[in-house]
């Protein structure tokens, strides 16, 4: 009898036990951990996106070859044993407000298993943004203008304190390329001599263009130009590179550039490092050689047409502070550069270069004082070739550079546009181990 | 009366029975929930330690910029933000007792010793040890020093090898290969951008010309690029390469020097990693090595800013030239670089007139691609259960992973 209640109360422990482990399913202790599928997508969406990739990429065609190379990307940024899908959705809203998801496109390796976990990440088109459509220099006259800026590697500033000649390129391009047609960076002191010879190798159009220099006072020089090389006669003479200047002036005249010297006295030194390598300007930077103030005054001369001849009269000197012209600050406001109003102009050019070079001024950045003018562009009368000469003492501010400039070629501005709509697009990005977790 | 008391016998051995065998299966079930939950609070922790590294500068937030002392643990770019590390950060990380990490090294004109994260062919970062943050100070101050261990390895998610191809004469201009792989797997289509820094013979120092281009990984995932300007056996010169796919980034590159071996005869220090300054110093110093020591080096040493679409901008520093010499009577030079600008100090040095080399240290750990751990330098051999936590970051633009792994040191 006892046995048979003993048996009852075994019954009843096995079947407790057999109850519990049906509702109390516990995890393998080595199934505490798998990757955190959730972060590592969210970390992959971003980090796929810090270029603006993935934003560029999901709201193009489907068939356009970026999704290959996104679908490279991911395959090659997740480990082997990681399966992915990624997802696009069309955000778009009714009229009532009510917004729908809409699957656009969808690129995935293999099937999931049971462990994946996803995250999203909502994109805006990279069209979307306050923009601005400037008309291109040049544009309202038939004429296609070419910037060309020397970036030359082989070339050292002066004046230029705090910068270099290429990091004054940069911000060159950034603020005044979307204003070009073209805008050409000479990277070399060869690539300059492309330009002066007028060389079909060279991109861009060569009449009319605009020829930044930003090594300041210095100007670079290719070895050819140089004491000694095949073209020397047309930059060195007498014992200096003013000739140099000619020459560059005369070309200006010829193709009917507008050189701009971007800061101090114009024309001052010529600059080549591997030429000029352990010359010096008195001030410990190489790669120059110093041509003074008959350096400007050769270029005025070329630009005027006449033939070269030697004059370090003095053409530049400081006038202290100078203001902006009301023009100047109407123009700031019109094209959102701001530079002080307020400058130094330690290298103003003499008023009097007009009357013997016979230039016409135009968009005066600053007033002028004393019989100098510290900012400005001169056209030659005849219309051929301009020179924008900024005379401010160093640190230069690359945005008066703009602004003259702007103001001489004066382009329209468009209005600005916000798109809104079918501007957004959710990106969701499933992840899942294979072989479990 | 005897069967009664047997079948009482019976029917209680049999409970006892029944009773240790339940006992026994539960203790299994709850010893595995035990060590489940043991193992989730590893996991969490793992998370936990992740996000505080990549989501959080630490504090204060620019610490990696300056020889602050640090007050919160955190690798995050504060200028970016999301899963962007700060190249400067790492910088700062002692790496030097970590499992797998580059010895120190100690340069006796200082009397300093220099955590070392290095690339191959003796490139990489020397940093003062003092200003490094150390294994222990990092788990104090991510508050699990004595309960926790991680290690932190940061590699890039791109394997980009570059080699040189062999070419017959009478041609003798360079030829590099570039191989670009992604998780194992040949990427094609990738967009390559580099820069050469060809090392001539100049005429006191020796000089730096550069050369750029782009190119583009063929169906195997490889690009040839020639260089017709550069003498492929007796010319030195580094080569840089980025890579983008998508919107992953990666880098390599590859140095080739006239010297006969790998040994580099000059050696960069980061001096004060506040300021920027650099020492500039002649190895022999260092190491004691070359026999018989080279007696003089002339030094071109330039700097070359790397910008947000992967191209270098030189950017004039102090001492860019200069005559090293190895004893104590002949100092060392110092050099400044712009501490806000991430890039390359590439120095040209050269021995004769045909044994020239070139050594680049980078400036923030992104612009040479280098991998590097940080651990407490036993590993996490012996525990039983290690969490590990895996992220995409960008470094400088360049794509990274980021894996950290944790164990509880209780056991």
């Amino acid at each position: 009898m006892r046995t048979i209640e003993v048996l009852f109360v075994i019954v009843i422990l096995l079947s407790a036990f057999l109850i519990t482990t049906y509702f109390a399913v516990l995890p393998s202790p080595s199934q505490a951990f798998g990757t955190n599928l959730r972060e590592l997508s969210q970390s992959t969406l971003e980090t796929l996106d810090a270029n603006g990739v993935l934003s560029a990429t999901v709201f193009e065609d489907p068939n356009d070859p970026a999704w290959a190379d996104l679908q490279r990307a991911l395959s090659a940024s997740l480990p082997p044993n990681m399966v992915y899908n990624l997802s696009i959705y069309d955000l778009t809203a009714d009229s009532q407000g009510v917004v729908t998801y809409q699957l656009t496109n969808s690129i995935s390796d293999a099937s999931f298993g049971a462990d994946s976990d996803a995250a999203s990440l909502m994109v805006t088109s990279p069209n979307v943004t306050f923009t601005q459509d400037p008309q291109k220099v040049g544009e309202s006259t038939g004429q296609n203008i070419t910037m060309y800026i020397l970036n030359c590697n082989d070339a050292n500033g002066w004046w230029i304190t705090g910068y270099t000649g290429q990091s004054l390129a940069e911000d060159v391009y950034n603020l005044l390329s979307p204003y070009f047609t073209t805008t050409v960076l000479l990277n070399s002191t060869a690539d300059l001599q492309l330009l002066l010879e007028n060389s079909p190798a060279l991109e861009g159009t060569i009449e009319n263009a605009v020829v930044v220099n930003t090594f300041g006072e210095a100007v670079p020089i290719p070895d050819d130009y140089c004491e000694g090389g095949s073209h020397e006669s047309d930059g060195y003479s007498g014992g200096s590179y003013a000739k140099y200047f000619h020459t560059l002036g005369s070309l200006t005249r010829q193709h009917n550039w507008t050189w701009t010297s971007i800061v101090g006295y114009p024309f001052y030194y010529v600059t080549n490092t591997n030429y000029f390598d352990f010359a010096q300007n008195g001030y410990g930077i190489y790669g120059m050689e110093d041509v003074r103030t008959a350096g400007v005054n050769a270029f005025l001369q070329g630009l005027d047409g006449a033939s070269y001849s030697y004059n370090d009269a003095g053409t530049a000197a400081g006038v202290g502070g100078v203001q902006f012209t009301s023009e100047a600050l109407e123009r700031c406001n019109y094209y959102g550069i701001y530079p002080f109003p307020n400058q130094t102009a330690s290298r103003a050019l003499n008023q009097s270069i007009e009357g013997i070079y016979h230039l016409d001024r135009f968009a005066s950045v600053f007033k002028l004082k004393n019989g100098r003018i510290a900012a400005a562009t001169f056209r030659h009368q005849d219309g051929s070739g301009a020179l924008t000469a900024i005379g401010l003492t160093r640190i230069p501010d690359i945005r008066v550079t703009a602004l003259a400039l702007l103001m001489y070629y004066n382009p329209t501005v468009y209005k600005s546009e916000f798109g809104a709509s079918g501007t957004s697009r959710l990106v969701t990005l499933q992840l899942g181990q294979q072989g479990g977790t | 009366m005897t069967g009664a008391t047997i079948d009482h016998m019976i029917s209680l051995t049999i409970l006892i029975a029944a009773l240790l065998v339940s006992m026994l299966i539960f203790n299994g079930l709850f010893a595995a929930a035990v060590d489940y939950d043991r193992n989730r609070q590893v996991a969490n922790k793992a998370i936990d330690i992740m996000n505080t590294i990549c989501l959080s500068p630490g504090s204060p937030i620019d610490w990696g910029e300056t020889n602050d002392t640090l007050l919160g643990f955190g690798l995050q770019d504060p200028e970016v933000g999301g899963y962007t590390l700060s190249p400067y950060s790492i910088m700062r990380l002692n790496t030097g007792s970590s499992s797998g990490g580059s010895q120190i090294v100690y340069y006796p004109k200082t009397d300093s010793y220099y955590n070392n994260i290095s690339a191959n062919y003796g490139h990489g970062v020397l940093i003062p040890l003092g200003d490094c943050v150390n294994y222990t100070d990092a788990a104090e101050l991510l508050g699990v020093n004595g309960t926790y261990g991680f290690s932190i390895d940061i590699i890039p998610i791109l394997e980009v090898s570059v080699s040189q191809v062999p070419v017959s004469p009478p041609q003798n201009h360079l030829i590099l290969k570039v191989d670009v792989r992604g998780s194992g797997l040949p990427l094609s289509g990738a967009t390559l951008s580099y820069s050469l820094f060809h090392v001539g013979k100049g005429s006191t120092y020796p000089s730096i010309a550069s050369y750029s281009g782009v190119n583009q990984t063929d169906s195997s995932g490889s690009a040839v690029i020639e260089f017709d300007e550069v003498d492929e056996s007796n010319d030195a010169y580094s080569f840089i390469v980025y890579v983008s796919i998508g919107g992953v980034t990666g880098n390599g590159y590859y140095t080739h020097n006239t010297l006969g071996d790998d040994h580099q005869l000059v050696i960069p220090f980061i001096e004060d990693y506040d300021q920027g300054t650099v020492i500039i110093a002649h190895s022999w110093d260092v190491q004691g090595a070359g026999t018989p020591p080279v007696p003089e080096i002339k030094y071109n040493a330039t700097f070359f800013a790397l910008t947000s679409d992967f191209q270098f901008q030189q950017i004039e520093i102090v001492n860019s030239t200069g005559h090293l010499l190895y004893g104590w009577g002949n100092p060392y030079f110092v050099t400044q670089l712009p501490v806000s600008e991430v890039g390359l100090l590439v120095i040209s040095y050269k021995r004769d007139a045909t044994r020239m080399g070139t050594v680049i240290m980078p400036w923030g750990i992104g612009t040479l691609g280098v991998a590097t751990s940080f651990d407490s330098g036993f590993g996490s051999s012996g525990y039983d259960f290690v969490a590990t936590e895996l992220r995409q970051v960008t470094i400088n633009g360049v794509s990274y992973q980021l894996k950290v792994s944790t164990w509880s040191l209780s056991g």
